[in-house]
Formats: C-alpha cells, sequence, structure tokens
C-alpha cells in the first residue's frame, strides 16, 4: 500500500536484442467499409512489423483507423459485413484476413491475446470469469495462475464470480489474464494437413502477440497507471509483444519500444518512442504533440490547435491526408501521396511520410500566423484579469448532503446508505471558473445535480445569484444530448421561446448564437445526427446560452472529443465567460482539462472535498497526498516514464468510514489517520484541505520525481 | 436467490387469491340460482330454502368467500351440472389429454423458435424464407390453421389422423407417456400420429412470436462487446453464438415465452374442439355451452394457476440466466 517510486526499466530493453523474427508483418493493408453514406476508407496500405517482445503504440485520434488496425490483426475485420480488404496480416504464416476459418482460429486460440476498452462490456456478462478464462483450452490452474499474474488478489475466489461483482480495475486485470491465456501447442493432436497450422503455440500457452484496444481509457486515472504499469511488467516476464492502441500520448509515451501515428488511415510516422516524441518529422506528429492537454501545461502556456478537421473518409483528399490542415503544406502535399522514407537524421530513427518536413518559414512566423495556425490561449486572470468577476455569487452550495439508499442485507431488509455527498460547501464568483474533479464514484456527478437543482439536497443550501435564471447544462455527449428528431435551429427556438423572445427576432438570434460558438448558418438546419463531435458540442453550449444564464455547468464537456477538438471547445467556454461574464462549474476526472479551463479546482474524495485552492497554487504544490497522487498518476508524454502508482481503487461508497476515508490508499497514513477524521479546514490563500498533515505533504520524500 | 424464491412465491400465492376472489365474485354474481338449478323447477320454496342454509348460501359474503377458499384447498371445486360428477374428478380425468398436448406443443414451440431464431440470427442461406413462410402461417387463426392441416394433411394426403386422441377412440389418462413405458411401441406410435397435428397447430404462433424475439435479441447479443472478445479467442461461430450470445439473448425470450404460453393455454381450448381432442378445452366447451359455471370455474382456477406459476417460474428463470438481475431485484 505505497505510492511505488518511479519503477524502473530494466537495464537491456526488450526490443533493441538485434533482428528477430517478427510475429506479425502487415503488408499494403487496405481496409474499406461500404456503409449507407459511401465507402469509409479505414485503412490506406498500412505496413508494419511488429518484433517479438516489442510494445508498440499506435496512435491516432477517432477516425485514424487504429482501431481497425488492432481489428485486422485479430483477424477480427474479414468477418466484419461490408468490409473490403486487400493486403495481408501474416503470423505465424497465417494470413488473418485470407485463411480459411480454421487456421485464422487456430492463431487466434494459440498465438493472440486482445484487450479491449471496456472490462465491464467486453467480458460476457452471463459467464463465470473462470468458464470465460478457460475457454481457450487452457487448464484452470493455469488459468488461476494468469489470473494472479494480472494482479487479481484470491484468484480462486474471483474465477467464481461474474464480471459485474469486479471493480473496474479488477475487470480489466481479469481480461489481461484471459489475453494471457492462449491455448498451449498441441503436438499430439493429429492436424489435419489442408492447415498450415500445426504445431503453432508453445508449451506454457503464452501469446506471442497482445493487441490491446485503449485498454486503459475507460478507467479512473489512478487505475490506468496501475495497468500501465502490469502491461510492462508482463510483457518483461511472458515476453510477448503488446500491441497498444490508444488516443493518448502520454500513455503511449510511458509504455512503447516504438510509436506507430496514424491519420485518416495512413501512418504518418513510425519510429522508436523516444525519437518520436522528442524530434516530431511528421506535421501531424508536431501538431498532435502541441494541442496535448496536459496536466504540465499551465493555464497561460500556448496550445497550438490543429485547424480544421479530419477528412471525410469516404472521400479523401488525394494527396496527403493531412495537407488541409497543415501549415506547411506545398502543391506536391496536395497532389500526390507522400510514402514512408527514412526520417531525417536529425529526428533520430524512423520512418515518415512527409515531404517537407522541414519548415519552410520560420516558426515564429508560422506561430503568429493565426489564419494558419491557431494560437490558443487561455485567458487567465493573471493576465490583467479580463473577467468581469464581481462580488456576487454565481452559485453557493452550502454544506449540502445527499444520501441513497441502495438494497442490500438479507431479505430486502437493512439497504445500505450511500453518502454520495457529505458537507459540501462551494462558491462560484459571477464569472468565476471552478472545476471538480475527482475519480468515479466520488460524488461529482451528484454535487453537479444539485448544483443545477436537478436533485434536491438531504441538508444544506444551493443558492444562485439573484440575477440568474438557471443554470444551464452542457453534457458530456452532446450527442445523446440534443433531441435526435429536432433541428438545431428548432431546438434553440425553443429555448427562445421560453424567454418571451418574439417569433421574427428568434432566427437572427439563433444565428447570431450560433456564430458566437463557432458554427455557420448552416448548422440550424442540421440535426445532431449530420453534426461531427465537436461541432454537437459546440451546438450543445449555444442552446445551454440560448436562455442567458449566469452560470453554464459542465460535465466532461471534452472528454468525449479528440485533443485537438477539445482544446478548440475549452477555448470557447474560457471565450464565453470573457464575454459574456458566464460562470463556470466544470465536473471533469480530466486535470489537465481543470488546469486549462479553471482558477479554482475542488477535489473530491468518497462524498467530500478534501483539498480545495486556485489551480495553479494546487498544482505547484499539493497539500492532499489524494491530490498529489492523481497529479503523479496522469502520464506525460516523457518517454518511458511510468507513472507511480496511487495505490488502490476508488472506494466504495457504500457505508460510513472511521477516519480518513482515503487513509487505506495513503502513503502516509499514521495511526490518527485511522480513527481522527480529519476535518477540511482553512491553509491560507484561499486553500483548503482536509488532511491532518497537510502542512508537511511536500516534504515526504520519494513522492515526486 | 432463495430470497427471490421465496419472493416470487409470496407473489404467487397472492395472485393466486386474487384469482379465487375474482372467480367468486363471479361464481355469486351470476344470475342463475345454483341451488334452484339444481334441484329443479318443482322445488318447494322450503326445500330451497332448506338446501341454501345446509350449502351456506345464506351465510354473509365473506363466510362464504372463506368457505370457497376452504373447499379449494381441500380440492373441492363443487359438483359440475352436466356431469354430475365432482369437478375435480372430471379435471382428473380431462386433464391429461390437455397436458400431454401442451406438452407436444411445447416441445415444439421449444424446437421450432429455437430453430427459427437460430438459423435467422447466424444469417444462413434459407432463414429469410423460413422466417416468411413461418410469419404466415402464424398470421392464420388458429382455427383456420385447424382446418387448413386436417384439410391438408388428412383429407388429401391421409397422412395423419384428424381426430380423438388414439385411433380405438377410447383413451385416458396419459397415453404417450404409459405408452413408452409399458413398451406399447403401436400404440405409441399411434398417440404421437394423432397428437402431431393439433399440438403443431398450437405451437406455430407462439413459436414465430419466440423466435422473433429471439432473433432480435441474438443479433443484439452478436453486436456486443464481448462476442468480439470471444471470437478474438478463436473458437467457433457456432460456439459464440450458443455459447456466448444466446445465453445473453434470453432474457426477452424468457418473457414472451411466458406470455405465449399462456396463449397456448387458451389455444387449446379451440383446438380441441377442432380435433375433437378429449381435454379440458372440449369439457370446457360442453360446459360453456350448458352453464355449467362450476366447471368453467375449476377449469379457470386450474389453468389460471399453471398460468401464474408458469410465469413465477419466468421470473426465476431469467435470474438464472442473467445474474446481474439478481442485483436489480
Amino acid at each position: 500500500m505505497t505510492l511505488l517510486s518511479q519503477s524502473e526499466r530494466p537495464a537491456e530493453t526488450v526490443a533493441s536484442n538485434g533482428p528477430r523474427q517478427p510475429v506479425a508483418v502487415i503488408q499494403d493493408l487496405q481496409v474499406a467499409f461500404r456503409s449507407r453514406q459511401g465507402r469509409v476508407q479505414a485503412l490506406r496500405s498500412v505496413s508494419l512489423e511488429i518484433a517479438a517482445g516489442e510494445v508498440i503504440a499506435v496512435v491516432g485520434e477517432s477516425g485514424s483507423g487504429k482501431s481497425v488496425l488492432g481489428q485486422s490483426i485479430l483477424g477480427l475485420v474479414a468477418r466484419t459485413p461490408g468490409a473490403e480488404i486487400s493486403g495481408s496480416v501474416r503470423i505465424a504464416g497465417v494470413d488473418m484476413l485470407a485463411a480459411d476459418d480454421r487456421a485464422r482460429r487456430a492463431v487466434q486460440r494459440h498465438l493472440l491475446g486482445a484487450v479491449f476498452q471496456d472490462p465491464l462490456t467486453s467480458l460476457n456478462p452471463t459467464t463465470k470469469i473462470g468458464a470465460q478464462l478457460t475457454e481457450r483450452g487452457i487448464r484452470r490452474a493455469r488459468a488461476l495462475a494468469n489470473l494472479g499474474d494480472a494482479g487479481v488478489p484470491s484468484a480462486a475466489s474471483r474465477a467464481g464470480q461474474f464480471p459485474h461483482e469486479l471493480s473496474g480495475g479488477l475487470r480489466q486485470r481479469v481480461a489481461i489474464a484471459m489475453a494471457l491465456g492462449a491455448a498451449p501447442a498441441e503436438p499430439h493432436k493429429a492436424v489435419p494437413t489442408d492447415v498450415p497450422v500445426y504445431g503453432l503455440g508453445n508449451a506454457t500457452g503464452t501469446p506471442q502477440l497482445i493487441v490491446a484496444d485503449e485498454p486503459t481509457t475507460a478507467l479512473d486515472v489512478s487505475v490506468q497507471a496501475q495497468i500501465v504499469l502490469l502491461f510492462d511488467r508482463l510483457r518483461r516476464e511472458h515476453g510477448c509483444a503488446v500491441l497498444f492502441v490508444t488516443h493518448d500520448l502520454g500513455v503511449a509515451a510511458s509504455i512503447a519500444d516504438r510509436i506507430v501515428v496514424l491519420y485518416a488511415g495512413r501512418i504518418c510516422e513510425v519510429g522508436p518512442a523516444a525519437d518520436i516524441l522528442g524530434g516530431p518529422t511528421h506535421w501531424y506528429t508536431k501538431a498532435l504533440l502541441a494541442a496535448r492537454i496536459s496536466v504540465d501545461t499551465p493555464a497561460g502556456a500556448p496550445i497550438l490547435a490543429i485547424p480544421g478537421a479530419p477528412p471525410n473518409p469516404t472521400a479523401p483528399p488525394p494527396g496527403c491526408p493531412f495537407a488541409p490542415r497543415c501549415p506547411n503544406a506545398q502543391d506536391d502535399c496536395r497532389a500526390t501521396m507522400p510514402d514512408l522514407t527514412p526520417r531525417p537524421a536529425s529526428d533520430g530513427a524512423g520512418m515518415a511520410s512527409c515531404f517537407h518536413p522541414q519548415p519552410l518559414r520560420p516558426v515564429a512566423d508560422r506561430v503568429a500566423d493565426a489564419a494558419a495556425h491557431r494560437i490558443i490561449k487561455s485567458p487567465s486572470p493573471r493576465d490583467g484579469a479580463p473577467f468581469p468577476i464581481d462580488e456576487e455569487m454565481a452559485l453557493e452550495l452550502r454544506q449540502v448532503s445527499k444520501r441513497f439508499v441502495v438494497a442490500g442485507g438479507r431479505l430486502g431488509l437493512g439497504g445500505q446508505d450511500v453518502y454520495a455527498v457529505a458537507d459540501v460547501s462551494l462558491a462560484i464568483p459571477s464569472g468565476g471558473s471552478l472545476a471538480l474533479v475527482g475519480e468515479s464514484g466520488c460524488g461529482k456527478t451528484t454535487t453537479l445535480r444539485i448544483a443545477c437543482g436537478l436533485i434536491r439536497p438531504d441538508a444544506g443550501e444551493v443558492r444562485w445569484g439573484t440575477r440568474a435564471g438557471r443554470p444551464q447544462l452542457v453534457f458530456q455527449d452532446a450527442g445523446s444530448s440534443l433531441t435526435p428528431w429536432m433541428t438545431i435551429g428548432a431546438l434553440l427556438d425553443e429555448q427562445f421561446g421560453r424567454r418571451g423572445i418574439p417569433r421574427r427576432e428568434r432566427r437572427d438570434a439563433s444565428l447570431a448564437l450560433l456564430e458566437r460558438v463557432g458554427l455557420d448558418a448552416r448548422a440550424a438546419g442540421a440535426k445532431a445526427r449530420n453534426l461531427s463531435g465537436g461541432q454537437r458540442q459546440r451546438a450543445a453550449i449555444a442552446r445551454a446560452l440560448a436562455s442567458e444564464p449566469r452560470l453554464l455547468i459542465c460535465d466532461e464537456p471534452v472528454s468525449a472529443l479528440d485533443a485537438s477538438l477539445a482544446i478548440r471547445v475549452l477555448e470557447l467556454l474560457q471565450a464565453l465567460r470573457s464575454e459574456l461574464g458566464v460562470a463556470l462549474l466544470t465536473v471533469t476526472h480530466d486535470l489537465g482539462v481543470a488546469r486549462r479551463i479553471a482558477e479554482d479546482l475542488a477535489v473530491m474524495y468518497r462524498g467530500e472535498i478534501v483539498e480545495q485552492g486556485p489551480v495553479e497554487a494546487v498544482f505547484a504544490r499539493p497539500a492532499h497526498p489524494y491530490t498529489e497522487g492523481l497529479l503523479a498518476a496522469i502520464p506525460t508524454t516523457e518517454p518511458g516514464r511510468l507513472s507511480p502508482k496511487l495505490a488502490g481503487e476508488p472506494p466504495s461508497p457504500i457505508g460510513r468510514v472511521t477516519g480518513c476515508a482515503f487513509q487505506p490508499r495513503c502513503p502516509f497514513a499514521q495511526a490518527r489517520c485511522l480513527i481522527d477524521k480529519p476535518l477540511l479546514r482553512e491553509l491560507g490563500g484561499g486553500r483548503r484541505c482536509a488532511c491532518h498533515f497537510a502542512e508537511q505533504v511536500d516534504g515526504f520524500p520519494g513522492l515526486r520525481n | 436467490m432463495i430470497r427471490l424464491i421465496a419472493g416470487r412465491l409470496a407473489a404467487l400465492i397472492g395472485i393466486l387469491l386474487a384469482l379465487t376472489l375474482v372467480v367468486f365474485i363471479i361464481d355469486t354474481t351470476v344470475p342463475t340460482d345454483p341451488v334452484a338449478a339444481n334441484l329443479g323447477a318443482g322445488a318447494s320454496q322450503t326445500l330451497i330454502k332448506a338446501t341454501r342454509h345446509a350449502l351456506g348460501y345464506d351465510q354473509p359474503v365473506y363466510v362464504q368467500y372463506f368457505r370457497f377458499l376452504e373447499r379449494i384447498l381441500h380440492g373441492d371445486l363443487g359438483t359440475s351440472l352436466r356431469t354430475h360428477n365432482a369437478i375435480t374428478a372430471d379435471l382428473a380425468q380431462f386433464a391429461p389429454a390437455t397436458i400431454e398436448l401442451s406438452l407436444v406443443a411445447a416441445i415444439w414451440i421449444f424446437v421450432l423458435s429455437l430453430a427459427l431464431g437460430l438459423w435467422s440470427a447466424s444469417g444462413r442461406r434459407g432463414a429469410e424464407t423460413i422466417r416468411v413462410v413461418m410469419v404466415s402461417f402464424a398470421s392464420a387463426p388458429t382455427f383456420f390453421l385447424g382446418i387448413v392441416f386436417v384439410l391438408a394433411l388428412y383429407s388429401w394426403l391421409g397422412l395423419l389422423p384428424a381426430s380423438g386422441r388414439t385411433t380405438a377412440g377410447v383413451a385416458t389418462g396419459f397415453v404417450l407417456i404409459s405408452d413408452f413405458f409399458t413398451g406399447k411401441f403401436g400404440g405409441y406410435m399411434d398417440g404421437l400420429r394423432h397428437v402431431l397435428m393439433p399440438s403443431l397447430v398450437i405451437a406455430l404462433g407462439p413459436s414465430v412470436a419466440i423466435g422473433r424475439v429471439l432473433r432480435g435479441a441474438l443479433l443484439d447479443a452478436m453486436r456486443q462487446d464481448h462476442v468480439r472478445t470471444a471470437r478474438s479467442k478463436g473458437i467457433s461461430e457456432w460456439a459464440v453464438l450458443l455459447r456466448h450470445a444466446l445465453r445473453n439473448a434470453l432474457t426477452p425470450v424468457l418473457s414472451m415465452a411466458g406470455l405465449q404460453l399462456g396463449l397456448v393455454l387458451t389455444g387449446v381450448i379451440v383446438v380441441e374442439t377442432v380435433f375433437a381432442w378429449p381435454g379440458l378445452g372440449l369439457y370446457t366447451s360442453a360446459a360453456l355451452v350448458n352453464s355449467d359455471f362450476p366447471a368453467v370455474i375449476g377449469v379457470t382456477l386450474v389453468l389460471g394457476a399453471i398460468y401464474v406459476i408458469i410465469n413465477a417460474a419466468v421470473d426465476v428463470l431469467q435470474v438464472v440466466a442473467d445474474p446481474r438481475l439478481k442485483q436489480a431485484r
């Protein structure tokens, strides 16, 4: 139960042991899907070799084809209806795209393992874990050993449980244990000669390659760090190669030997992780790195957003797919598709598909060139207070509590209490911005619902400013929060109607509002499904603004968006603050987003606020060990830096605990923490913290590297 | 699980009590005076009054209801006005024929709906044709379907007998079961040939209804993430369908099956009439025509109890199929 300091890597790196037989060879892979919208080109001419034992991260935004690549290797794409496939994916001599079912399945059984994003849905909910683990024909003892290896305690009893009875982190460990349990070789088994897979696999049944498709995305940040560490350990102990598909450059940096950057189904760049991150050649890689919202990015620091949007996958441009968004694009980029060529020696090893890796104009010019490359610099009060903050509060929560009762106990008696929110006090001044962060189940969403009046607290008081109307909500998934059969214009109309704006003025008002959020007039006639993810979120913000609220409450406003879109939505929210004086309450699990959007940060743990204060001050010197652990668990793009882990998982909110709720996971817990519940107390400088040792936390050694 | 079953049993008793109450109300509000009807037109008022007193009809209603309940609990459902037998004795005589018919129909439903659902969900060739044929069969009313079957398989092709349970004509008890266990092969085959057509007519509608729900639920299940995980393990497509998709598709299918089995019970009455099947259906139609209310009430209670028990069993089976429901309840 300690915060482990940064894990040391073994002296020899696995992939650098000279040439090895590749476990998978992908040649000129093209995958397209026929759909009603046309032929969607998911992968275009992708070639890649995966060496034995190497960890290769495939990085890209949604629609880049990264998941399709993973599924092609797993042999899952061949059966998809409407798929048009050419090229080959060879594993042990078997083409996973063209081989007959028996050969493909033999490779899947003996050589491959798969881990998917959401461990709840990717495990069979109606089958016991043990039965799912042994399905590839491995012995129960081995399945249990794999469970233990994947960090599942008391494996034997877990095997008798169903997936829904486990926590999120444990479920993903089960999925990993399942991937580890490939069928051992069956030399005694007579194999028909038409299947060229005789004697596949090895005696222990260790897979040669595990394809992990966003395996940490659905997990809390502390659990994410643990799972990344687990992958790193397993590949060293078992020697299997890992193809790690992720949208998060930070996760890729922490685990990968090599990185592949995909854009619109094409490989932009591939090479050793340190080289790619240290010296990106392709302009897309550069843009991706620059657009990353990281915890390390201070609020005022500029972020270069990528202008435009990815190309339409049904009609990609003839040349480089990134050319329309590239600040360095020339005529040849737009006309012909660049092939992968060795990267400039100054950037390091690897290949990139870019005609003009050298900037044709000095960087300073480009940065200044707002039309080509927008700089997003979040306005911050420290830059001369552009926010019209006044004394009046836009939102005040005074000692708000909410308790739910969950069924439980024998014969339906004795339901248990869930203290979703306990004694929470918060205040946001008019025009101010506060971010509420915490892991799943910490009560942040309940607090949000109380703040906007959707649920009534059991105790305490909620006050909105006197001038304020009801606060408006912006949700994570704008696609499902906008009525699907109404046009955006009609949705805005409805809001204006409520405010009593005359019918003839409403159209102009909606167009003005749409323009304000960065959408053009066409959006008024569109329905939610016709808009892209970023556009939908803008439309949702427009709808929220239509009733001129003084407070906008955002629930994970950008977590469904790609990095380059997310930063622009955050920029929009900031701009709305400075222009309209709207206050923001943002609930997020992402500390990077919190740092970007808020000047005040509140950290929740098990229904209570454990730390609160000015965001930069908290980042610079967290006072609560939980905040410290959260910050440390976030991956950065520093290659090979495995995040120290915050032990344990987010706690169950059921029942009451004595002492400090964080104490079971706390590396500094003392005897006092077991019995004496720390209260939220003032630390000075506008900071509050609920830890007995708040003043000493920074002094504990081995926490920060 | 024990808690769940206990809960279902408690609910079951409640529903059955409600059923007896409804039946009792119908019984007492029937315009004909059962005592007068029983004694005949020439009975004196004194005799009627004495008999009413002896049978307890002059007691307050709630007392009558508790006596009614008490009698039911002792297995006394009264006497049939038509056959003048105890209704329990009549039921014991006619129920086996109906139970046998319903069981064979249930087997049909199980096989046909599973075949229809699995075949059409697996996307094999011919699935669409089968579906169209079965849907058109199922959309015809039961009596019409019965007549068509009789015309086709009996009148024209002469393949199967059109009426009764056996060629000999007289049959009581469980023909198929007793012949099977006593080794009367000829009698068994004869019984089987007789039961084939009526049971199929009963089964077609529910099979299509359940099969369609199964198809939809299977297609839904096959799109789920865990099916992708199963495929990535290299197990065969049939194993994916049977081991991973089927169990996850069962919840709506079981609900539908519970409802459809109720329809089977009503379908039996029509089909037994068409095929002259000497079961509860035939008994009930005769009772209805002759205003034999005690008999109708007896049958209603029995069928109602069966229906309620089946649906309680469905509730329990759903939780067995999907352990997540255990927490939701």
